[in-house]
């Protein structure tokens, strides 16, 4: 049994060559066999098969494009199909992938035809972008082309949650080349970048939060056209979400004395990739608080940020404290709905003055300051009122139960009394 | 004297009498007393130590303006139990209402005629008019509420 086995190879092709030659007799007008995925897709060569495995489910293959689309060639043909005289390509290298891709992709009357809404400057983007220019200017095929972000023959569209463009999966797929020390150390690139991130309030509110609106690295760095973001315009990229905050910065004296420095805005005070929840401890000059950095007490800066620290802290303590009374009255059954709307203002006033600590101007955070007290304190009464109400009804109830009991407790003896009378008699 | 003493089934019956109106009678007594007190102290109890429940449990208000008072692009924020809720008349006329707490931190958000969204001041977060987080940070769509007009009561409903 030992006999002559023909490859598989060439029994695969010759099958396909068989196929097509009775389809075309057969069924002219049906589209060709795509012998490329009927022969790669038994070969042994893991290299060659695993391509051909994967891409049914890529989206170019469910929009009906085939191995030919990138690759050229004849895929209704054998052998002759992979001919150079028919436009086979081959594998095509990573310079020229990144124009193979833009063959259509910046098309945009070719794009229209499967997603109108789909942009079409990616290569454009992308030969400004820092892997671009390095890929154009200088020939470093080693930096990210298209198929490093989107695997070639296995590329879903970012709203699947399995693409490596999905935001979830976004750090991830950055990170593959980024968290690499080897490969980054001949570009003196830090590695940390992604492990940061993972610690930072973004990937928070994304990962467990399910916000997928929150910032992933191409939200800051842009994606096609990624780059690190200049010094100059840090605060016009977190501005994209934070606009109240970077306003306020922008007008404010850190905006010229920070560019004076050469230091970016927000990342100065607020980190880049670690980003933490801003809370009221970094205001000031205590522990935590990053105003110290810079300024100490008794300076015009120091005591600005103490001064506002002071103002936010009257009014947060203030809320707490009204708004713990009322949710207490609350809970006891009493009416406090409308205090408690009203305390809705107080809230209001709280963030507007944390917003306004970007302007470092005291002024601007007493405004809202006051504004909010004013409500606490109308909302700490109406809880105080209700808190006192409540402790008068149940002193009330626990006068009347203790009546009602000595009466049950008087008829009880008194009945017994009763009984024994008549058992003597 | 053994004639004298009563039979053995007629004192056993005797004794079990005994013992049933006795019981009965203890149980009465105790079940009754018992379930006094508890009708008086359990009702006491919880009133002295109260449940958890802090949300409000209203599904429905009547808002305090008629139809005729919101014009066409207005809106007007109105009470909910202790929340706040904003009624917006659309520009083409149809009346549409959510939750006026912001889903980014809480702000009271407000209706801003001139884009025709609703808005929230403190960190500009928009939402279109069907409630949907359109710009800025908030992270979800405002919760929806059902409106009702009864002649010239609007009535807002939490679910629809």
């Amino acid at each position: 049994m030992a006999g002559w086995r023909m490859p598989r190879v060439l029994a695969v092709m010759m099958l396909g060559a068989a196929t097509h030659s009775w389809s075309g007799q057969a069924h002219a007008q049906e589209p060709p066999t795509d012998n490329c995925l009927s022969c790669h897709s038994v070969l042994d060569d893991e290299r060659l098969s695993a391509p051909a495995k994967a891409f049914p489910a890529d989206i170019h293959a469910v929009r009906g494009l085939g191995c030919s689309a990138c690759h050229g060639g004849d895929p209704a043909a054998g052998f002759d199909g992979m001919d150079p005289a028919k436009g086979f390509l081959g594998r095509p290298g990573r310079r020229r992938s990144v124009d193979l891709c833009g063959r259509c992709h910046s098309d945009a009357a070719f794009m229209r035809q499967y997603n109108p809404s789909l942009r079409v400057d990616q290569v454009a983007e992308y030969v400004t972008s820092v892997h671009g220019r390095r890929l154009v200017e200088l020939g470093d095929t080693a930096v990210a082309v298209c198929t490093n972000c989107h695997p070639a023959h296995a590329i879903t569209p970012p709203t699947d949650p399995a693409s490596s463009v999905n935001p979830l999966n976004v750090a991830n797929t950055c990170g593959t080349c980024h968290s690499q020390a080897d490969y980054m150390q001949p570009y003196g690139l830090a590695t940390d970048q992604q492990e940061k991130y993972l610690r930072s309030v973004h990937w928070e509110a994304m990962s467990v939060r399910r916000d997928l609106s929150a910032p992933t690295c191409n939200d800051c760095h842009g994606n096609h056209g990624a780059a690190p973001p200049g010094i100059s315009w840090v605060g016009n990229v977190c501005g994209q979400c934070h606009s109240v905050m970077a306003d306020y910065f922008a007008q404010s004296r850190h905006a010229s004395t920070f560019a004076m420095l050469g230091v970016p805005g927000c990342a100065t005070c607020h980190n880049n990739h670690e980003i933490q929840w801003a809370g009221d401890t970094l205001l000031g000059l205590g522990e935590g608080a990053v105003c110290g950095r810079c300024h100490a007490a008794g300076d015009g800066g120091g005591e600005t940020a103490r001064a506002m620290r002071t103002l936010v802290d009257s009014l947060r303590t203030a809320f707490d404290s009204a708004h713990a009374k009322l949710l207490k009255a609350e809970r006891a059954g009493m009416e406090v709905s409308q205090p408690l709307f009203e305390l809705g203002g107080a809230n209001n006033a709280l963030i507007t003055a944390r917003a306004s600590v970007h302007s470092f101007e005291v002024l601007n955070v007493k405004e809202p300051v006051d504004e909010g007290l004013a409500i606490t304190a109308t909302a700490q009464s109406r809880g105080e009122e209700a808190l006192g109400e409540l402790r008068f009804r149940r002193a009330g109830l626990v006068i009347s139960v203790t009546i009602i009991l000595a009466l049950i407790l008087g008829l009880l003896l008194k009945i017994r009394d009763i009984e024994r009378a008549k058992s003597t008699t | 004297m053994v004639e004298n003493r009563p039979a053995p089934e007629t004192s056993r019956r005797r004794f079990i009498d005994w013992l049933l109106s006795r019981t009965l009678t203890t149980w009465l007594l105790s079940t009754s007393v018992g379930g006094l007190l508890l009708a008086i102290l359990y009702p006491a109890g919880r009133y002295l130590v109260p449940p958890q429940a802090v949300e409000s449990t209203s599904a429905s208000v009547t808002v305090p303006f008629t139809p005729e008072d919101l014009e066409p692009n207005t809106g007007e924020i109105f009470r909910f139990g202790s929340r706040a809720g904003i009624l917006v008349r659309t520009p083409t006329g149809e009346l549409r209402a959510f939750s006026a707490a912001c889903t980014h931190l809480g702000c009271i958000v407000q209706y801003r005629p001139d884009v025709g969204h609703i808005w929230c001041a403190c960190h500009n977060g928009h939402f279109d008019l069907n409630g949907r987080n359109i710009q800025g940070p908030p992270p979800a769509p405002l919760e929806t509420y059902a409106v009702n007009v009864r002649g010239d009561q609007i009535v807002v409903s939490k679910g629809s």
